[in-house]
């Protein structure tokens, strides 16, 4: 998340998430195999960068660069609309960031791995990316990039 | 070598019934800004709603600082005792004077946890949080680091992971549906 976004989260603290449902018991995984886009997940859920079309794919990839570095959750948004919330990938030493979130930003994923679900919040432990299809939504020719200061202005401040 | 053995545990089977479903979370023995020693068990039996971030981090720390101070007043409205504490991933800057100054103003019970590295660092992979330097600028290092929000109940075990994008009301929600005897 680029420092100038801080502002803007700020306010979208305040939006309702579409992912959170009735708290559910879920103490027991399950293996599943998914897949979907690995998305920055607080511009998403926030809504502070645009509508869900506008913040995944091409477009919003730099910013996804900037969220992941930053340490914001990624997550694996399925084919169904469901936002599985990743919280480690394979090779990875540490969860919950990393510089491992960097290298699959944007891209859709085929993936397998342990999926808990807890208090409505789906998360997965993937523990194998099957196939790694890129980046495939090329969203960028609709939309630009979104948001336009996600790529500094060369002497800009 | 953590993945495999977070891997094989979730195979094993469920953990304890009101646990997060993953051994996530563990000892830990920091000190806050006040001098005190601190564990992972609130000596007060509250709920705990663990970050780790640093006092200067203008990223998501801006967020969720203010959020988990939030939290801990209307969870306080709703009967609920929650406690917001920052673990530093910046043990050089975050001194207990900057953890104070950081932190008391968001709310009074807010805890600023800081340590030797390498007691800092086994925290930190107690609940698998990374941490590394981006990049420096004229304030010091820029950190990368884990993002989650770690709800604990009085003993210091990981009740859930709440992203860092739940409202203030609905992390209150979660701790009150959590808490003993919720």
């Amino acid at each position: 998340m680029a420092g100038r976004h801080r502002h803007a989260v700020r306010a979208g603290l305040a939006l309702a998430l579409a992912l959170v449902q009735p708290a559910t018991a879920g103490a027991e995984g399950r293996h599943v195999t998914v897949t979907g886009e690995a998305i920055d997940t607080w511009c998403y859920f926030s809504g502070v960068m645009g509508g869900p079309d506008a913040v995944v794919g091409s477009a919003h990839h730099t910013c996804a660069l900037w969220c992941a570095a930053g340490g914001i959750p990624v997550g694996l948004l399925a084919d169904d609309g469901t936002v599985y919330m990743v919280l480690k990938l394979p090779g990875a030493d540490d969860a919950a960031g990393g510089r491992g979130f960097l290298a699959v930003a944007s891209h859709r994923l085929t993936a397998s791995g342990m999926l808990h679900e807890r208090d409505g919040i789906r998360y997965i432990i993937i523990s194998e990316v099957i196939e790694d299809h890129g980046i495939t939504r090329r969203n960028h020719e609709d939309f630009g990039v979104v948001p336009p200061f996600a790529i500094p202005e060369a002497g800009g401040e | 070598m953590r993945v495999a053995a977070l891997v094989m545990a979730l195979l094993a089977g469920p953990a304890a019934a009101d646990g997060f479903p993953a051994p996530v979370g563990g000892a830990f023995a920091l000190v806050d800004q006040h001098g005190r020693a601190r564990s992972e068990r609130d000596p007060q039996g509250r709920m705990q709603l663990v970050f780790f971030g640093y006092a200067s981090c203008q990223q998501i720390c801006s967020v969720a600082l203010p959020a988990m101070a939030e939290a801990a007043a209307l969870a306080a409205e709703a009967g609920v005792a929650l406690v917001p504490v920052l673990i530093t991933v910046d043990p050089d800057r975050d001194s207990p004077a900057a953890l104070a100054a950081a932190l008391e103003p968001l709310h009074p019970d807010f805890l600023g946890l800081t340590g030797t590295e390498a007691a800092l660092a086994s925290a930190r992979a107690a609940f698998g949080v990374a941490r590394e330097v981006l990049f420096s600028d004229v304030t010091g290092p820029i950190y990368a680091h884990g993002s989650f929000l770690y709800l604990l109940d009085p003993d210091g075990r990981v009740l859930s992971i709440l992203p860092p994008i739940l409202a203030p009301a609905r992390i209150v929600a979660i701790a009150q549906a959590r808490a003993p005897g919720g």
